[in-house]
């Protein structure tokens, strides 16, 4: 047995690299213990502060457990292509329009790549790209190249905001990464309000100030509106709620309190009545005044719309036909929070505001939560940089009396009234429900805005007390295959199988330690690969004795048995590790999230077990065999 | 200790009956997928799905029926065996929604049996197609270079029978998983990326057995005559025989460990694995050997044995 001082030493390097890589793990896991043992909370709280530093670096170092064991959300959202394409193009009209109109129901339902969709829309329809795309004088190509780095820029900033976001919201260990061109991955592991985290994730968070129009301009607007609804006869009831699943549960109910300023409006044109104003009954049949069935107007010119008429009517809004009729360069939106009334009817504004908007969030560089004068409605306050500032000193001059409106993604947070010129470059947004909203305000604002609108498209979630029950369910497995097979190997090889044994538990080890030492986390598919491996890895140990014992019966000595043992056997050992590896590797490579860490442990124990169940037996043999501890009876 | 000492079956000659049964098997499971088709999981399908256990034991029908109430559509499933309920519905990016719905239907109508939800899973349309597709790429692309390898390693006859009885194999799981898809609570047998995962195991794995009866035909078969392979053929296998068993049977007892331990998040894929390595066992002994016999008795040729030394 040749190059035996080199074995033996790498086999001891091997031990030690994968004990030391697990020793974080085990240091951890006894801090924790400790922690937990404390008789009192104080007890606890002390041990902490004075083992702080090692506590945390035995925790950034040890074994990471994946999502499914420790509990959290693994998200997967994709970036708006449309809409950031739509963004990026000039002078659009309605043809532009209709094309991208035409793309997004094929992105529906295609996989195709969004630049590629809107190329061949733009090839049927026979116009160039530079029609609306950068310069006029560019080719197709340029543009298309163009767009493209446009679209990779889009999703890097993207996934850039999203990770400010999570840091100030503060989650440990974020994993944030893109995949394709328009997906990015977000692994949080245990976020406890999940609903918070989506919204924070979601908001586009594109800050605009706009100006209102005049009140006189919205009631004739909103006037213009319920003609052509009248016209038209098209009831804007809604249609059937979507059958599809979760029907809400109250879409019946009741018409509650009287409106809270059902009064005439001012221009009295189109005067509701008291009753008429506010019922706002959707599902009421045609009425002379459909629009004010659901949206009222107050006596100094503001709209509003209630609570359950709320969906119905920004769905209106958005219809193509109804937009024509706004006056050019204007736009109705919904305020973000309802004003709730003496009665308790929760009413959304209707605000008109110019489409352009004066200023955007980028100008914005410190967002803070507060409260306001009042010490109870919190708000967040903005400053702005040098370049906003001037702007909004200019804005605000120009436009003293008239209102502003704050507008975050399309809803309206407030409208203050311009009373004089503001030369400090503040800004404040109020109108918000609690003091968490605006905190959670505070951090989309300085993480900026969002290139293009994301969408989330995948969700997992699992709760703490399932992550509990997988790591149960998974060191079963793994004692119990350990136990089953080793005592196997005992049984079946006597002596022999102590060394497959010891074999066994390098094997594991490693497994552990090169996912501990590539930060890379254990999941319970990946306990599952580690289960596999342990039944996997002994295989070669059975075809190398399988092997032994038949040279010894065909009468040969234990040693040269031996010798023919591991070298016969090989061949065969090495068909078969080959191409589970490979396997294991193309699931790895193509294989998504869970599948992975299957793959990995898989891959990971099978290469290793090629050195532990061959390498490692044949040095303890020789060990034992240098003993005079080996005999024709130890392989069984 | 000694199981399989000596023997002397004589698999060759009971080779039609194995090509028989194969057959059946792998028909039987080519018109269950046909008619039956497959149930396929959320990562596949698309869809929410959320994970309720109750702290007492409850009746399906009852927990069905409080959906009802609350007008939640929805399949609704016992998932494992522990108070447990998995309730799909269609997409949407809003599982609070979801979330809040079910939740309050049951703090309302079941008041006396606390629940929890424990996981939530949304997957879109888009994500769906991804990962079938990816799915589809990492099987066609190891089956692929598991026949690179298999055909660089040994004769193109081993080699392509090697292949053949892989898909055999992972034929036979398919038509497994179409038969008894939804027959059994405590495993739904859904088709799943893990699913997947099992099939690639046992792609990789199916051809171990094989290998080690195809190393030890070659060893034996050089320089002999055609007319006596069969003899050769036997012998192969029957010495084999030990190693091919119990290298399986040490993949089976942690499987087996997997399936009853594991929970039921693994259990479909333990048991794809378990059948795969079971009938992978069979397939290397009763497909792959003779179909290379009655290929070289076909063809009345000798083999032309790679220059690789006997292993």
């Amino acid at each position: 047995m040749k190059n035996k001082r080199f074995n033996l030493l790498l086999i001891a390097l091997v031990t030690v690299v994968a004990l030391w890589s697990l020793w974080p793990t085990w240091h951890d896991y006894s801090l924790t213990r400790e922690l937990n043992g404390a008789r009192s909370a104080q007890d606890s709280l002390n041990y902490a502060m004075s083992h702080r530093q090692e506590i945390e670096s035995a925790r950034q170092k040890s074994l990471k457990l994946g999502l499914d064991l420790r509990g959290g959300m693994h998200l997967v959202m994709e970036v708006d292509q449309i809409d950031l394409f739509e963004q990026k193009a000039w002078n659009k009209d309605a043809k532009f329009t209709a094309i991208m109109n035409s793309v997004r129901s094929k992105a529906a339902k295609s996989d195709a790549r969004v630049l590629d969709l809107i190329v061949a829309e733009f090839k049927t329809e026979n116009i160039r790209l530079s029609r609306y795309f950068y310069d006029i004088r560019n080719s197709d190509r340029e543009i298309i190249a163009k767009l493209e780095k446009e679209s990779d820029d889009a999703l890097s900033r993207a996934k850039e905001i999203i990770r400010n976001r999570i840091d100030q919201y503060g989650v440990a260990e974020p994993v944030i990464t893109t995949q394709g061109s328009r997906k990015i991955i977000i692994e949080l592991p245990g976020v406890s309000d999940q609903n918070r985290v989506r919204n924070l994730l979601k908001g586009t968070a594109k800050l605009e100030f706009r100006l209102l129009r005049d009140p006189e301009v919205l009631v004739r607007t909103l006037d213009r509106i319920n003609t052509y609804l009248v016209q038209n006869g098209t009831s804007p009831a809604p249609a059937e709620q979507d059958s599809s699943s979760l029907a809400p549960v109250e879409a019946a109910q009741p018409v509650s309190a009287a409106p809270a300023a059902p009064a005439p409006v001012p221009s009295g044109s189109v005067a509701p009545s008291t009753s008429a104003a506010l019922p706002l009954n959707p599902a009421a049949p045609k009425s002379a005044k459909p629009l004010y069935d659901l949206i009222g107007v107050s006596e100094n010119g503001t709209a509003f719309t209630a609570e359950r008429s709320k969906e119905y009517v920004s769905i209106l809004l958005k219809r193509s036909d109804i937009q024509a009729l706004l006056p050019p360069d204007a736009e109705l939106l919904l305020a973000a929070k309802p004003d709730v009334t003496p009665e308790g009817e929760k009413l959304y504004s209707v605000y008109l505001v110019k489409k352009s908007s004066e200023l955007t969030g980028g100008v914005i560089t410190e967002a803070k939560a507060t409260f306001g004068s009042e010490g109870v409605q919190p708000e967040v306050t903005m400053s702005m940089n040098s370049e906003g500032t001037s702007k909004w000193a200019r804005i605000t001059g120009a436009n003293i009396g008239k209102r502003i409106a704050i507008v975050l993604d399309g809803a309206v947070y407030s409208a203050p009234v311009v009373q004089a010129k503001i030369p400090g470059g503040n800004s404040v947004i109020n109108g918000i429900e609690s003091l968490e909203e605006a905190k959670d305000l505070e951090i989309v604002l300085k993480a900026g805005a969002l290139p293009a609108p994301v969408r989330i498209i995948e969700e997992r979630t699992v709760g703490p007390s399932l992550g509990a029950d997988y790591i149960r369910a998974g060191m079963l497995s793994l004692s119990w295959s350990f136990l089953a097979v080793s005592i196997f190997m005992l049984v079946y090889y006597k002596k022999a199988g102590i060394a497959a044994d010891l074999a066994l538990v390098l094997n594991i080890l490693i497994v552990l330690s090169v996912l501990a030492g590539f930060s890379a986390s254990l999941s319970l598919p990946g306990i599952a690969g580690i289960v596999l491996t342990i039944g996997m890895a002994v295989d070669a140990n059975v075809l190398i004795y399988e092997r032994i014992r038949e040279e010894i019966d065909a009468g040969k000595g234990l040693i040269s048995s031996m010798e023919l043992g591991y070298d016969r056997a090989f061949s065969s050992i090495l068909d078969s590790h080959v191409t589970t590896m490979v396997a294991a590797f193309l699931l790895y490579t193509y294989g998504i999230g869970p599948i992975q860490g299957f793959a990995l442990t898989l891959m990971i124990g099978t290469a290793a077990s090629l050195f532990t169940s061959i390498v490692v037996t044949k040095e303890i043999f020789a060990f034992l065999l240098g003993r005079k501890l080996m005999s024709e009876k130890s392989f069984g | 200790m000694r199981i399989f000492q000596k023997t002397n079956f004589n698999f060759i000659g009971f080779r039609k009956i194995a090509y028989a049964f194969s057959l059946i098997l792998l028909a039987s499971g080519l018109i269950s997928l046909v008619v039956k088709g497959l149930n396929y999981g959320i990562d596949f399908r698309g869809g929410s799905e959320v994970l309720i256990r109750f702290e007492k034991n409850i009746d399906v029908s009852e927990v069905r029926s409080v959906l009802d109430e609350a007008g939640i559509s929805g399949s609704l499933k016992q998932y494992g065996l522990d108070r447990s309920f998995l309730l799909s519905s269609v997409f949407s990016g809003e599982t609070n929604e979801l979330k809040s719905l079910v939740s309050n239907a049951f703090d309302a109508r079941l008041k006396s049996n606390p629940h929890e939800i424990v996981r939530i899973d949304a997957v879109g349309p888009s994500i769906a197609s991804d990962l079938k597709w990816s799915a589809m790429k990492a099987l066609i692309a190891s089956l692929l270079a598991i026949l690179l390898y298999v055909g660089i390693r040994f004769e193109i006859k081993f080699a392509t029978a090697g292949v053949i009885a892989i898909f055999h194999d992972i034929l036979s799981v398919l038509g497994l998983f179409s038969i008894l898809g939804g027959l059994f609570d405590f495993m739904p047998l859904e088709m799943d990326q893990s699913i997947i995962a099992a099939f690639l195991t046992i792609a990789g794995y199916s051809i171990t057995d094989t290998v080690v009866v195809y190393d030890r035909i070659r060893e034996r078969i050089r320089g002999q005559k055609p007319a006596d392979y069969e003899r050769i053929f036997n012998e192969s296998m029957n010495q084999t025989l030990s190693r091919t068993i119990i290298t399986s049977g040490t993949v089976l007892l942690s499987v087996f460990v997997l399936f009853i331990f594991a929970g039921p998040a693994i259990r479909g894929f333990a048991f794809a694995v378990f059948c795969g390595i079971l009938i992978g066992t069979y397939s290397s002994i009763f497909v792959a050997a003779p179909l290379v016999f009655d290929w070289l008795r076909l063809s009345k040729s000798a083999v032309h044995l790679r220059g690789s030394k006997a292993s």
